[in-house]
């Protein structure tokens, strides 16, 4: 069974909707008003609209297309055609499993999320997309240097880089792209951090450069 | 899918206004490339080996059809009244099945959320129990008795009314639309839209008006017009699947989807499956 990073939990704040996606499966992930995360099927059960366009109100995720509103489960709550209208049970999405951890979104597709160890206190640098498979983005990784020696892997997924330890968390979103979410060790500089955040970007050139190159 | 019902159809594939001699562009019908050129009072329509398809002209629109034995095109019997203004409001290409943009049209549920604050507004979003048949000597689907709240029916509209609505689908890519006109609420302004199917999942909607407005620009009625299909467009190529489901397993109505269930079941009962799905995916 895996366990997806489909973001950033500081890039998801209450009340907020993204649109995520985990091989192949074209997914909704939302948190309600007080934080409660939940991840569907991208799809309201009405009219096929994508719920990644709706709307929060409260606890509940309204579909862009009628307004029906769904709770974090995913039973469907409330028809405004229908106001009077207690929805019937058999209305509800498609739901998968979604967790927060170290700062990231994970989700899986069957049961409950097993996110990797990782060392606490890391902070949320950034996302990138990248248009190259995982394998090409971890093998770049390790050939990506800043104006020095590259990156060193001290363990799987841990770069060091720039004197700090900056951790890879890779999405395969589709073929050839992969969301690359990083996080850098606690106590970086905003300097280090910066010179991180290039570090990613360069990470996701050399990438894409071996994918053509290898095209 | 099967093109057997579709292709006998007439589809609109151009507007007069917009042609003259010498006008001469490509375009699509059912999956096929055709040429639409002008002058727009006798235009012509080829197909991809140049043979002439046959052509006519009605509701300021150039149609044509593919098939061997096209059936007769519906009438609109304003589209002859002299009082009216008849408003063609250009052309709205949609990544989608011809077939939801249809449904879309016939939906009044959708207005206060996708069309805030002009063909509906929260809190009033409940739709009262309207009448939907299938008129078996014509063989149209017909919507009656439907009213709902506008804050914004039309360009002419000065203020919120509760307008009534009737919808019309004379055929499977085409709906009309019959609603209370705000200057004169006891005649119905008329609001059509011809959808030309490039494909399965690619089409062209025309929309074209028959009004009683003599004094609004008409650059004001294409604009308003044209603002509504365009944030339909949004809704429209976010359904998932393109296709329009006929297997009642793939999605789930209530109460005012009447008109959309009974024009699924019209579709399903004639074959009319170009742009549709027959079994779950």
């Amino acid at each position: 069974m895996t366990t997806y990073p489909v973001g950033l939990a500081r890039d998801l704040p209450n009340g907020r909707v993204m649109r995520a996606g985990v091989d192949g499966v074209d997914m909704v992930v939302w948190r309600d008003s007080r934080g409660t995360l939940a991840a569907w099927g991208n799809r309201c059960p009405h009219r096929g609209m994508r719920l990644s366009h709706g709307f929060v109100r409260g606890d509940r995720l309204a579909c862009l297309y009628h307004g029906w509103q769904y709770d974090a489960s995913g039973q469907c709550r409330y028809i405004p055609a229908h106001p009077d209208l207690n929805p019937p049970e058999s209305i509800r999405t498609v739901s998968y499993h979604a967790a927060e951890t170290g700062g990231v979104i994970w989700v899986s597709l069957s049961e409950g999320p097993e996110p990797p160890e990782m060392p606490a206190d890391f902070e949320p640098l950034r996302t990138v997309f990248v248009t190259a498979s995982e394998a090409a983005v971890t093998a770049a990784a390790s050939r990506t240097g800043l104006e020095g020696p590259p990156a060193k892997e001290t363990a799987p997924g841990v770069f060091d880089i720039a004197r700090r330890r900056i951790i890879l968390f890779c999405n395969p979103a589709g073929p050839e792209r992969t969301e690359v979410h990083s996080l850098i060790e606690p106590g970086a500089s905003s300097e280090e951090k910066r010179l991180a955040s290039r570090w990613c970007e360069a990470v996701r050139r050399t990438a894409e450069a071996s994918e053509r190159a290898a095209a | 899918m099967s093109l057997e019902y579709a292709q006998n159809d007439w589809y609109a594939v151009g507007f007069t206004g917009d042609m003259s001699d010498g006008t001469e562009r490509q375009s699509a019908l059912l999956g096929r490339k055709i040429t639409v050129g002008g002058p727009g009072h006798s235009p012509w329509v080829r197909d991809e080996n140049g043979a002439d398809l046959p052509v006519q002209v009605r509701y300021n629109h150039v149609w044509t059809a593919i098939g061997p034995e096209p059936r007769r095109l519906f009438d609109i019997a304003e589209a002859d009244e002299p009082d009216r203004r008849f408003v063609p409001c250009g052309a709205v290409k949609v990544l989608c099945s011809p077939l939801r943009a249809v449904e879309n049209f016939l939906d009044i549920a959708h207005f206060p959320f996708v069309h805030t604050d002009i063909l509906g507004a929260e809190p009033h979003t409940e739709v009262s129990p309207y009448r939907v048949e299938i008129r078996e000597d014509v063989d149209e689907v017909w919507a009656t008795q439907i009213g709902f709240y506008q804050p914004q029916a039309a360009k002419s509209a000065t203020e919120a009314i509760t307008t009534k609505y009737e919808y019309r689908v004379p055929a499977p890519t085409s709906a009309v639309l019959y609603k209370t006109c705000p200057p004169r609420p006891e005649a119905w302004d008329v609001i059509a839209i011809f959808v030309q199917p490039f494909d399965e999942d690619v089409c062209v909607v025309w929309p074209w008006m028959a009004l009683i407005d003599e004094t609004t620009a008409y650059g004001d009625l294409v604009h308003f017009q044209q603002e509504i299909f365009l944030q339909d467009r949004s809704i429209l190529e976010n359904q998932i699947p393109a296709r329009l489901p006929l297997d009642p397993k793939m999605e789930i109505p209530t109460r005012s989807d009447l008109t959309s269930v009974v024009y699924r079941r019209w579709l399903k009962r004639k074959g009319a499956f170009y742009g549709a799905l027959t079994h779950a995916a």
